[in-house]
């Protein structure tokens, strides 16, 4: 008790207050966007990274002064956010309402390619001259830092109140956010709304970008996604398009976050996140602050596309496809075979995905997560003395149970906060295997994985492992088509096309939702292991969010719900890139122009969806 | 029918999807006249609405305001053209105060004296809004906000007011006194175009009446008429007219 008390506890609060007002700062703009769009913007943290380039560019390339590199940072985070607006979100106006929150991870993939390629992949040092002082107060200080950060975050929040409360735009914003087909109704024109909308959250994620890298005195090409995870955190704390909600959830956060590094260390930071999220997404899904009769968030299947008919493949080009495919190794270009390998695990995780995704209907960003688990699972289980036929079986066995475990909070949950849900419990798999040394050797990773051998019969040879792969495909492509065409395959479209009225004909959707990802979660376990066997080594960061987008991609390239349709678009997102180097250099950007071109021009995919 | 053709929509055919839900719709709206357009559920009066403001084009047929083509033109542009409209169920910005909705129903408008001029010209048409300008508009009774969703649609200083049902969920006292409301607009010059299922309380005031059945035009004809014919009482109990 006596070392509790004598933490620096003032010093955690102010430290919590200047974080979680950067934290509000994100989440504002998201909360905007969500009240008048309906959309979470994936793209948001890397508007943040963007901010924090051109606030280096200004304050340390051009040498100018913080107030005008403030500005500046603003100004380009509005042009950049309203052009993520005008190019990637207004086409896609009468699609369905997921589409556009796909079309965000795209342009964020994007953005942070661009990064890269103009500043490299390394942080830098963003340093920023402020006046030397520091004031005492009692045992704790606060710094002209601290203060530079809360007074800019006071200062936006006052600008943010005085357009939406005391201007004609401001006013329509509120209004489309309560109403938007009232609005239109008033002659509001709706994209005007989303563009400033845009625009705003744009300036403020900017500046966001600018003061934390002030603040660490380091800017991180890398850091989108996890500021993004944040902010999205604090809005739901909030109260999703509750603006003044979005502050105090933010602080709330990093509260949080800081007096929990104080307890248990930094290296736990990111699960508080987490933890919170899933809470909230669990007891009080409408926010902290919502009122009793606040309306509730308008459901959204995941359907998310108009179906068109799967294109059928008589079962005589099935054959001579996988006979071709089959043949690829006669080719004697080992580095195609394994590039294909590579391509068919991924055909595999897909596989998994658009069971959950297409025919389930529950858009899931996490899917990697089950991937980790699977490789992490049999690595540990043949490294132990099992031999490694065992240590796939029980690998996939354990996913297939803790995929459904994991995901059963996700069940009750709908449209975008199944992604939200899914991306939360990714991440915490992440965390899990990051912070629990002792089993999974943290951030060193596993070395020495056993090569693939099946009862004594080495496979690790390049043509021998594709075949096993490939074998592997076949089967559960066989395995799942068959489960589709049953009563069981039925039961999940019906709980996609209405899991209400589903229920109300005495489907237990939670049942079935857990044999999906029983079976999902087997499949892609498969693959996760495989793959650990064949890199023979791992680690927390194998299998990460660009890991999720890519098979997300694949399975929206298929059709979703398309097992035939993953197979070949495992095929050419995955072996493409890899066979044209330039393509695999620059491989977020290739991975996010094929999901925003895919979702504006083939949102059914190639090969339809089902 | 009196008076010039304010709105006409001619021949009017629209879809969602495949489900045609207009079948060469038509039908007129004179200069300060009020038109009353009666059909049950589902017949496709919502509709009509959407397609007069802009919010769904139809597949064929034209919207004309004094004579120019108005057909799937922008909302704002036909909102600016003299077409307000009191929507279904109301809708209005409940989080907002009474005066920003009203300040909303001119949100096209850019001339700041005129609005001014008819913000006092609607307060003094609704007394009981004065006194309840910062109040929350989600906060007053069902009366009330009708009268807030009209004196919304009044700002925008219409020459034609459509209303969508505006009497739906009020008690039986509050529908008198709407339907006054609605006779003391129009005798301010503005035209009515007036969705209802409720046909003897609209035909009451208004001056001719439309029968709309499955998209169709069942029957028209001057108020007074309707309001004699028996097939109108067939209608609203879901059968067929012959
Ligand atoms: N957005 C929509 N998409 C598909 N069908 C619609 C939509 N809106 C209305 N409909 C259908 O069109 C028909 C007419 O609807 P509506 O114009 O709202 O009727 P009313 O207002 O007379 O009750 C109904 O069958 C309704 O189900
Ligand atoms: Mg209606």
């Amino acid at each position: 008790m006596e070392s509790l008390l004598s933490l620096p506890w003032f010093d955690f609060t102010i430290s919590g207050v200047v974080i979680g007002s950067i934290y509000a700062l994100m989440a504002v703009g998201l909360a905007l966007i969500f009240g008048v769009a309906n959309l979470i913007n994936f793209a948001h943290g890397s508007v943040f990274t963007v901010g924090s380039y051109i606030g280096w560019t200004c304050a340390v390339a051009l040498g100018l002064p913080l107030w005008a590199t403030v500005l500046v940072v603003a100004a380009a985070g509005g042009i950049v956010g309203a052009l993520i607006e005008l190019l990637a979100i207004r086409p896609l106006n009468h699609q369905s309402r997921i589409a556009p929150l796909l079309a965000t991870i795209g342009v964020g993939l994007i953005l942070d390619q661009i990064v890269h390629i103009i500043f490299g992949a390394n942080p830098r040092a963003l340093p920023v001259s402020l006046p030397n002082l520091r004031f005492s107060i009692g045992s704790g200080t606060i710094g002209a830092i601290d203060i530079t950060i809360f007074v800019t975050g006071v200062i936006s929040a006052l600008a943010l109140y005085l357009f939406l409360f005391h201007s004609k735009l401001g006013m329509a914003v509120r209004a489309t956010a309560q109403d938007g087909d009232a609005a239109r109704q008033m002659g509001v024109g709706i994209n005007a709304i989303n563009m400033t909308v845009f625009g705003i959250a744009g300036a403020l994620g900017a500046i966001a970008g600018l003061l934390v890298g002030i603040y660490y005195n380091s800017i991180d090409p890398n850091a989108s996604f996890e500021i993004m995870l944040k902010g999205m955190v604090a809005i739901v704390i909030g109260g999703m398009s509750n603006v003044p909600g979005a502050i105090g959830g933010g602080l709330i956060l990093g509260l949080i976050e800081s007096y929990g590094i104080a307890l248990f260390g930094a290296s736990y930071r990111d699960l508080f996140a987490f933890a919170v999220l899933l809470l909230m997404l669990l007891l009080r899904p409408n926010g902290l602050f919502a009122r009793a009769h606040a309306r509730e968030a308008e459901p959204m299947t995941g359907t998310f596309v108009t179906r068109a008919k799967p294109v059928r493949i008589p079962a005589w080009a099935l054959v001579a496809g996988a006979v071709l495919i089959a043949l690829v190794p006669a080719l004697g270009q080992p580095y195609l075979t394994q590039v294909m390998t590579n391509a068919l695990l991924y055909a595999l995780a897909a596989m998994s995905l658009t069971l959950v995704a297409g025919t389930l209907g529950l858009i899931s960003i996490g899917h990697a997560a089950l991937l980790a688990v699977g490789a992490y699972a049999s690595a540990l289980l043949t490294m132990a003395g099992l031999p490694v036929a065992l240590g796939l079986v029980l690998a996939a066995a354990i996913t297939a149970v803790l995929g459904a475990a994991l995901t059963y909070p996700a069940f009750r949950l709908r449209g975008h906060y199944v992604a939200i849900g899914t991306l939360a419990i990714g991440e915490i798999v992440a965390l899990v295997i990051l912070n629990w040394t002792s089993l999974t050797h943290g951030s060193m990773g596993l070395y020495g994985i056993p090569p693939l051998e099946l009862f004594g019969i080495p496979l690790f040879s390049t043509n021998a492992s594709y075949w096993f792969v490939l074998a592997l495909v076949i089967v559960f492509a066989l395995l799942q088509m068959r489960l589709l065409s049953s009563h069981l395959g039925r039961t999940w479209r019906a709980i996609r096309e209405d899991t209400i009225a589903a229920e109300t004909y005495g489907v237990a959707s939670n049942y079935y939702k857990g044999l999906a990802f029983g079976f999902a979660g087997f499949v892609a376990g498969i693959s996760g292991a495989v793959s650990a066997h064949q890199f023979s080594y791992i680690n927390y960061d194998t299998f990460n969010l660009l890991t999720s987008v890519l098979i997300l991609t694949i399975v929206i390239l298929g059709g979703l719900g398309n097992v035939t349709g993953a197979i070949v678009a495992a095929i050419i997102v995955a072996g493409l890139p890899e066979v044209f180097r330039t393509l695999a250099e620059y491989r977020m950007l290739f991975y996010g122009m094929a999901l925003l071109l895919l979702i504006r021009f083939r949102p059914q995919g190639l090969m339809g969806s089902d | 029918m009196t008076g010039k053709p304010l709105l006409v929509l001619d021949r009017i055919n629209s879809f969602y999807g495949p489900v045609q839900v207009h079948f060469d719709l038509s039908l007129t709206v004179p200069e300060k006249a009020i038109v009353c357009l009666l059909g049950g559920n589902a017949s496709g009066k919502s509709t009509t609405m959407k397609t007069i403001l802009g919010l769904k084009t139809p597949q064929s047929g034209h919207v004309l305001l004094e004579g120019r083509d108005i057909t799937g033109a922008p909302t704002a542009e036909i909102v600016r053209a003299g077409i307000s409209v009191v929507p279904e169920a109301r809708r209005l910005f409940g989080e907002m105060t009474v005066r920003e909705n009203l300040l909303m129903g001119a949100y096209v408008r850019a001339d700041k004296a005129a609005i001014a001029e008819d913000y006092d010209r609607v307060l003094e048409l609704f007394p009981r809004l004065r006194e309840r300008l910062r109040q929350k508009a989600g906060t007053m009774s069902g009366g009330e906000q009708q009268m807030v969703a009209m004196a919304r649609a009044l700002m925008g200083r219409p020459k034609l007011i459509c209303m969508d049902e505006p009497t739906m969920g009020l008690s039986p006292l509050f529908v008198d006194r709407v339907l006054e409301l609605i006779a003391t607009v129009n005798k301010t010059g503005v035209s009515v175009l007036m969705v209802e299922q409720n046909a003897s309380m609209a035909l009451r005031i208004a001056d001719y009446g439309y029968v709309l059945q499955s998209g169709r035009i069942a029957l028209e004809g001057p108020a007074r008429d309707l309001l004699a014919d028996p097939r109108i009482r067939t209608a609203y109990l879901g059968e067929t007219i012959e």
